[in-house]
């Protein structure tokens, strides 16, 4: 992304945090029903008709929150349930096929967008892609340390399913199993932990504007960073489960 | 979603389940992940005389992910390392018959292959240069 365009997101963002949910600056075009040029945010101001929400339009934006990995929750909440009641089938019974179709289409988009964003994981991983493009695009290096426990581990499992479970053997392993499942769990903490400080930085650096090029370099070792733990809790997330699925 | 007879096949007795000692000489170790998923694939060659003469892999995933490294070693014996190169996630992809949904677990796979080959060519590239 160039330098510039950076720089005005910024200040969009910025903007829309500082003057409320209520006058979103959106990249709108115009209403498809009287054809007026669109300010409203999801009901045109001349006809009323209800818009639909834009594809470019990003999850953050639809909320009128600012892009940063910490949100309010409670504003978040309280615009999902408002925009939810604005949505409601019950209110467009009446109206147009078009309408009914947009509030429906909205009301799923919103619904998407909140569960997102309600989840600290799955709202940075959102916003990191809106960012700085999928996460396939930035390789990291594989954690072989992680890989050749994951798979030493999983053959533990193997060996416990065809163990007698009653035996002293059966009984070892399952002991063995909870250990790992406790030491990974704290490990998966700490991660969140770890994630949660590198989010505050992310958002004290994107707070900031700098485009300098330390800020950007700071930008990419944050987001490398970042990627990293979020890809190294998923496997040990999947790991947790599968034991969690054995033990039972 | 239904699994094809192939993958289902290769998923209750996979070939080539378990691993060669890494340092062992010949050997090439692919170990790669899909932080979408969180599957973790290990994939082992072992080469004489530039020919793969046996493959092995562990994989901690689901069953496409499982059925493709199997078949991926299959596949791997018997060529020579330039054959080897060539396969392609969409070859697996066709043999196991995988829904679009799945295609990362065939990718994975082919990943996992260019990683054993690139460790095998990156140790014997050492073992060259340190006896010259």
């Amino acid at each position: 992304m160039p330098v510039l365009s950076e720089q005005v997101e910024f200040r969009m963002a910025h903007h829309t945090h500082t003057s409320g949910s209520r006058d979103i600056q959106m990249a709108r075009s115009m209403c498809w029903h009287c054809q007026s040029e669109m300010s409203g945010e999801y009901f045109c101001e001349r006809c009323v008709k209800v818009q639909p929400v834009s594809k470019e339009t990003d999850y953050f934006t639809c909320f009128g929150l600012p892009r940063r990995l910490t949100i309010d929750q409670s504003k978040l909440e309280a615009k999902f349930y408002e925009l939810s009641r604005a949505f409601h089938p019950d209110f467009y019974q009446n109206k147009s096929e078009a309408e009914q179709t947009i509030s429906l289409g909205n009301a799923a988009t919103l619904n998407t967008a909140y569960r997102t964003l309600r989840d600290p994981i799955q709202r940075a991983e959102y916003l990191l892609d809106l960012e700085a493009g999928s996460v396939k695009e930035i390789r990291t290096s594989p954690p072989s340390d992680l890989f050749e426990e994951i798979l030493e581990l999983q053959e533990t499992m193997e060996a416990y399913r065809a163990s007698d479970r009653a035996s002293q053997a059966g009984h070892e392993l399952r002991a063995q199993l909870i250990a790992e499942q406790e030491a990974l769990e704290r490990r998966k903490r700490d991660m969140e932990q770890q994630l949660q400080r590198l989010f505050t930085d992310w958002d004290t650096l994107q707070d900031r504007g700098d485009a300098g090029a330390q800020a950007r370099a700071e930008r990419d070792r944050l987001l490398k960073h970042m990627r990293d733990i979020l890809s190294n809790r998923t496997y040990v997330k999947n790991i947790v489960n599968d034991l969690v699925a054995t033990i039972g | 979603m239904a699994y094809s007879d192939k993958v289902v096949d290769h998923f209750n007795n996979p070939r080539n389940m378990g691993s060669f000692k890494k340092d062992e000489e010949g050997i090439g170790t692919g170990m790669v992940g899909a932080p979408e998923c969180g599957d973790v694939m290990k994939l082992q060659i072992k080469v004489q005389n530039d020919t793969i003469v046996d493959a092995k892999f562990k994989t901690f995933g689901c069953g496409s992910a499982i059925a493709s490294s199997s078949l991926a070693t299959e596949w791997l014996k018997g060529k020579t390392i330039e054959e080897a190169q060539q396969i392609k996630n969409t070859d697996i992809v066709q043999e196991l018959n995988l829904p679009p949904v799945k295609i990362h677990c065939s990718v994975l796979a082919e990943d996992a292959i260019k990683a054993a080959l690139a460790d095998y060519q990156k140790k014997v590239g050492d073992k060259t240069e340190a006896a010259t």
